[in-house]
């Protein structure tokens, strides 16, 4: 059986202790279209710190349809965990006055270490001038943007991304699912720009796909989410402790890659 | 709740893995038997039940012989059949078709119905899936087609062995839970079925037999099910039933 010092650590203990994880892509509350058991906070830091989780970056599900509510809860929340939970400020692009208050009221969110933009939820292009204010905002303060990114969307698209990542290079970019369904252009996308880093929800359960990003884009740009509260922790994991890498690899995706993108962000 | 480690005398047996070349839809294939092996040796996989991709992606009757012969390269694999309506007599009928899956081993078949486009209903399967459901060979389908076809012929099969593949990572459990308290023959794989919290709560619902281990591998990975399952909220005899003991048992179950 595969011999990693840190898939044994998690599969006999459920935590590696030299090799936590640092989870880029996590929500909060329910949502729509699926039942979720534990969307609770209480229960979600139950969840992490069971599964060895030394920080998570989190949007709000309410902020996703209504950043306004939702980005309030979202503060409020994650500062009752400050120094272990972190928030992204949802910007919805198709309200520029309330998108502009939102983005005042980050100063004083002190857990907030970034914009969460969903331009396939907001049906608005990643790449129009309704975002602009918000990557100006980014990249004066050289926050972090993850952003949602489908395959062939008419939103979010690797090519989407690609336009925005080359106009602003001081803002670091996480590829929220790698480009689902266009996996390749992706990985371009991230290999051609230093600010562009792959976030794996979803993509890690394709077979091989981790092996092929460490190929070709390398681990140093690889980070781990998966969409907690829908998503099992150890599923995600088990994904990347069981692929066909080395454990410098495994290390740098769970932990330290997460761990260097937040450091000089955390304001708590 | 865990008592001790249970990582190695828990058997892992893999209801859901395909072998040969698929047209598209996979990073990396898994093109035979030893390639399958080496990588449920790396995963700690002990035993799988096998499908072959032109069992789903072209002909049954090429696709069935194909699965046997991946089968037969080690005892830890087990065949599977494709099924077809019986109407159009492309796989032996009646007792002939019995007598096939007893000669060659086969105690699973799977249903592709939407790929290959029939409806499984009582008019189009007539007394086929009765005689299975008698002699509780377990089925394994697809609920990529959606789960109303999957209610209607749990409702014209209600005594089927039926096993769900291909959980979407969208929550279904809205679809499924309510034919899961409806029949209580229905099973669940649980590639894919990734929800956090979800897998101990099916168990304190539904108990632990009626979950089975699978991975969908090559399309998806197989250590992601693998290690969620290891490290679940649930005891280790309802983890010993879901990683192996459930598909180990309905296959020793079914009377050919």
């Amino acid at each position: 059986m595969n011999s990693s010092k840190i898939a044994q650590a998690f599969l006999r203990t459920g935590r590696c202790e030299d090799c936590p994880v640092v989870d880029m892509h996590a929500h909060y509350g329910p949502f729509r279209g699926i039942y979720m058991p534990r969307h609770t906070a209480e229960q979600m830091m139950a969840t992490a710190e069971r599964c060895g989780v030394e920080a998570m970056v989190s949007s709000g599900h309410l902020a996703l349809v209504d950043m306004v509510l939702g980005n309030a809860e979202m503060a409020e929340v994650t500062e009752r965990y400050a120094g272990h939970w972190y928030g992204y400020s949802v910007f919805n692009p198709n309200y520029p006055g309330e998108g502009a208050r939102e983005l005042s009221l980050l100063e004083d969110r002190p857990t907030f270490v970034g914009l969460k933009f969903h331009p396939s939820m907001h049906e608005y292009p990643l790449t129009g001038e309704a975002y602009a204010p918000a990557l100006d905002f980014a990249a004066e303060r050289e926050l972090l943007v993850l952003t949602h990114t489908w395959g062939h969307s008419s939103y979010d698209s690797p090519s989407h991304l690609a336009e925005v990542a080359r106009r602003y290079p001081e803002v670091t970019f996480l590829a929220g699912h790698a480009g689902y369904g266009e996996f390749d252009a992706c990985f371009r996308v991230a290999a051609e720009h230093d600010n562009v880093y792959l976030e794996l929800t979803a993509a890690y359960a394709v077979g091989g796909l981790v092996e092929e990003m460490v190929e070709t884009v390398g681990a140093h740009k690889i980070v781990l989410g998966y969409d907690l509260p829908w998503f099992d922790p150890y599923y995600a994991v088990g994904c990347v402790v069981m692929a066909h890498v080395d454990d410098a690899a495994r290390r740098a995706i769970l932990y330290e890659n997460g761990r260097r993108l937040l450091a000089p962000r955390r304001r708590i | 709740m865990r008592t001790r480690d249970p990582v190695d005398d828990i058997a892992y047996w893999d209801c859901n893995v395909m072998v040969g070349l698929p047209p598209s839809g996979v990073r990396v294939a898994c093109p035979d038997a030893d390639a399958l092996l080496r990588e449920m040796d790396s995963a700690g996989v002990q035993e799988a039940l096998v499908y072959h991709v032109v069992m789903q992606y072209g002909a049954p009757i090429q696709g069935n012989p194909l699965a046997c012969e991946v089968a037969s390269a080690s005892p830890r694999l087990h065949g599977t059949w494709a099924l077809l309506p019986p109407s159009t007599a492309e796989l032996p009928t009646g007792d002939a078709f019995f007598s096939a899956l007893k000669e060659h081993d086969i105690r699973a078949l799977w249903a592709f119905p939407g790929q290959h486009r029939y409806s499984p209903s009582r008019v189009t399967m007539g007394s086929l899936l009765d005689e299975v459901s008698e002699r509780r060979i377990p089925v394994l389908m697809p609920c990529s087609d959606g789960w109303p076809p999957i209610g209607e012929l749990l409702a014209d099969y209600p005594k089927l062995v039926l096993v769900t593949i291909g959980h979407g990572p969208w929550g279904e459990d809205r679809y499924f839970r309510p034919l899961m308290d409806a029949y209580e023959h229905l099973h669940l794989g649980i590639s894919r079925y990734e929800l956090s919290g979800g897998l101990a709560e099916l168990v304190q619902r539904y108990g632990p037999d009626r979950l089975l281990y699978g991975s969908g591998y090559p399309r998806w990975s197989m250590g992601g099910p693998r290690l969620m399952l290891a490290r679940a909220e649930i005891d280790d005899a309802a983890r010993r039933r879901i990683a192996g003991g459930n598909l180990k048992r309905l296959l020793e179950e079914a009377e050919l």
